[in-house]
C-alpha cells in the first residue's frame, strides 16, 4: 500500500492522542498481513469511500479501551468496559478516521467515512481486500492496532 | 414547508424583542421567550418549538449549558447560538453541544432566515430518509433473495430499538456514506452462511474464506441496490456503500450504535435466519 496513505493513519493517531493527554504516543511497528485479522477483543470498523475505498479497523483489548476512555473523559477512572467506554471508542475511531481524511486531502485524496460499528468478544475480522496493512501504535506501553484495508478507486 | 416555531432565549429583554421582531417579520412564529435557563427549559417543554435562538451568556448557566438542558427536555430541538462574540473556542464548544448554527449579534435578518430555512430543510430531508430507508433495504433484500434463490423471505420482529446485539456467528458490516452516514449489518449463523454458499456455488465443503466472499457479495448487492433506490427517490442523499467487512467467531457482541434511526428485522429464509440491521445518523457528514 502507498506509504503516504499509511502515514496519514499513523499521523492522525499521533496528532489526536496527545489532545486527550496521552504522553508520547508512537508507532511501534508496521506490517503487511493477510485479510484475516484476529481481534484483540474490541474492534471498531469505519467504512471509507471516495478516491480510496475500503475500511479501517481500530483494534485493542478491553484494558486499552478502558484506558483510552479514561483519557477521553479527563482522567476519570474507568473500571468497566461498559456502554460509555464503548461510546468513547466509537467516538475516537470517528475522530481518528476523520483526521486521517484531512491528512489525505492534503495529498489530493478526497474521502468520506461512515458511522463506526463497534464489536467486542472473540472473533476474526475479514478485511475488504486481500492485503491489509497493520500499524501497531503505542499507548502507555500498550498496543493499539490500526488495520488498513484500502484500494484506489479510479 | 410547515410553519416554523421558535423560542427566543436571551438575558436581555431588549435583545429578545429585537430578535423576536426580526423572526416574525421574516415569517416565523415566535411561540415563546425566556430570560434565564430555568425559564428556557420550561418554555421549550411547554411550547415544543422547532428551533431555539440562544444567547451565549445566560444567568444560571451559559448558552452551551442551557442547550444541554434543553436537549434533555427535547432531544430534537435545534439550537442556534446568538452571540456578540464568535471565536474558535465558542464554535468548538458549540459543536460539541450539538448546536445547529451560530449567528453574530447584531442579528442580520437575511442571515438568520437562511440559517433557519437550511436547518428545517435538513430536518425534512432526514425525515424523508427515515420514511424511505427501511422499505428500500427490505425490498432490496427480498429482491436479492428472489433473484438468487427464487424464494422470498418472511420478515418478523421488526424493531426500531438501538440495542446491543449478540451475533449469530457471522456479521457483515457495510458503512454507508453520503448526506447522512449510516451502516447496514447482516448477521447469520455460520450454518446459514454455509447453506447459502453451498446453494449458490453448487458445491460442498466450501472453505470459510469463500463462504465469506459469497455473503459479502450478497450484502454488497442488498446495500448497493437499497442505496441506489433511495438516491433515485432524492439525489440529495448521494448514498454510497463502503466495501463489506466480515466478522466471525463464537463470541461477538455488536455494540449499541451511535445512530439516530435504526430498524432491525429477522428474515426467515430457506437457509436459516438472517438478521438485518440498518441505521442512519442525523448529523451531516464531515461537520
Amino acid at each position: 500500500m502507498n506509504k503516504e496513505y499509511i502515514a496519514a493513519f499513523s499521523s492522525a493517531y499521533l496528532n489526536i492522542m496527545p489532545q486527550f493527554g496521552v504522553a508520547d504516543p508512537s508507532q511501534v511497528n508496521e506490517s503487511e498481513c493477510g485479510r484475516k485479522i484476529a481481534s484483540e477483543g474490541v474492534a471498531c470498523i469505519v467504512g471509507i469511500v471516495g478516491d480510496l475505498a475500503g475500511n479501517v479497523i481500530y483494534s485493542m483489548n478491553e484494558e486499552v479501551a478502558k484506558k483510552i476512555a479514561s483519557y477521553m473523559m479527563g482522567g476519570m477512572e474507568v473500571t468497566e468496559f461498559d456502554e460509555i467506554t464503548q461510546s468513547a471508542i466509537s467516538e475516537l475511531s470517528n475522530m481518528l478516521a476523520a483526521n486521517t481524511c484531512i491528512w489525505l486531502s492534503e495529498i489530493g485524496k478526497t474521502l468520506d467515512i461512515s458511522t463506526p460499528t463497534l464489536m467486542y468478544g472473540e472473533f476474526t475480522v475479514s478485511g475488504s481486500y486481500d492485503q491489509v496493512c497493520c500499524l501497531e501504535m503505542s499507548i502507555d506501553g500498550l498496543a493499539f492496532y490500526i488495520y488498513i484495508s484500502l484500494e484506489e478507486r479510479n | 414547508m410547515k410553519d416554523i416555531k421558535l423560542v427566543v432565549v436571551d438575558d436581555s429583554p431588549f435583545s429578545v424583542t429585537m430578535i423576536s421582531n426580526i423572526l416574525e417579520e421574516s415569517g416565523f412564529q415566535v411561540v415563546g421567550t425566556a430570560n434565564s435557563m430555568a425559564e428556557a427549559v420550561e418554555t421549550v417543554a411547554k411550547t415544543k418549538p422547532d428551533i431555539v435562538t440562544m444567547d451565549i451568556t445566560m444567568p444560571g448557566g451559559d448558552g452551551i449549558e442551557c442547550t444541554k438542558a434543553l436537549h434533555i427536555v427535547d432531544p430534537e430541538v435545534k439550537v442556534i447560538i446568538v452571540s456578540s462574540m464568535m471565536d474558535d473556542e465558542i464554535i468548538h464548544c458549540a459543536k460539541k453541544a450539538k448546536i445547529a448554527g451560530y449567528v453574530q449579534k447584531p442579528v442580520d435578518a437575511t442571515e438568520i432566515t437562511l440559517m433557519i430555512n437550511r436547518i428545517m430543510a435538513d430536518e425534512e430531508l432526514f425525515d424523508e430518509l427515515e420514511n424511505l430507508y427501511y422499505t428500500a433495504f427490505k425490498e432490496a433484500f427480498t429482491d436479492t433473495c428472489n433473484k438468487f434463490f427464487k424464494a422470498v423471505p418472511e420478515f418478523t420482529e421488526e424493531e426500531n430499538k438501538n440495542d446491543v446485539q449478540t451475533s449469530r456467528g457471522l456479521s457483515v458490516v457495510l458503512g454507508i456514506i453520503g448526506k447522512y452516514g449510516g451502516r447496514m449489518i447482516l448477521d447469520m449463523s455460520s450454518d446459514t452462511a454455509r447453506n447459502i454458499a453451498t446453494a449458490l456455488l453448487k458445491q460442498d465443503s466450501i472453505p470459510t474464506e469463500q463462504m465469506i466472499n459469497v455473503i459479502n457479495e450478497i450484502s454488497n448487492i442488498v446495500a448497493g441496490n437499497a442505496c441506489s433506490w433511495i438516491n433515485k427517490k432524492n439525489n440529495l442523499f448521494g448514498l454510497r456503500v463502503a466495501p463489506p467487512t466480515a466478522v466471525y467467531g463464537d463470541s461477538i457482541t455488536i455494540s449499541k450504535a451511535e445512530l439516530n434511526t435504526v430498524t432491525s428485522v429477522k428474515a426467515a429464509t430457506t437457509f436459516g435466519e438472517i438478521y438485518m440491521n440498518v441505521g442512519f445518523n442525523r448529523s451531516e457528514q464531515n461537520e
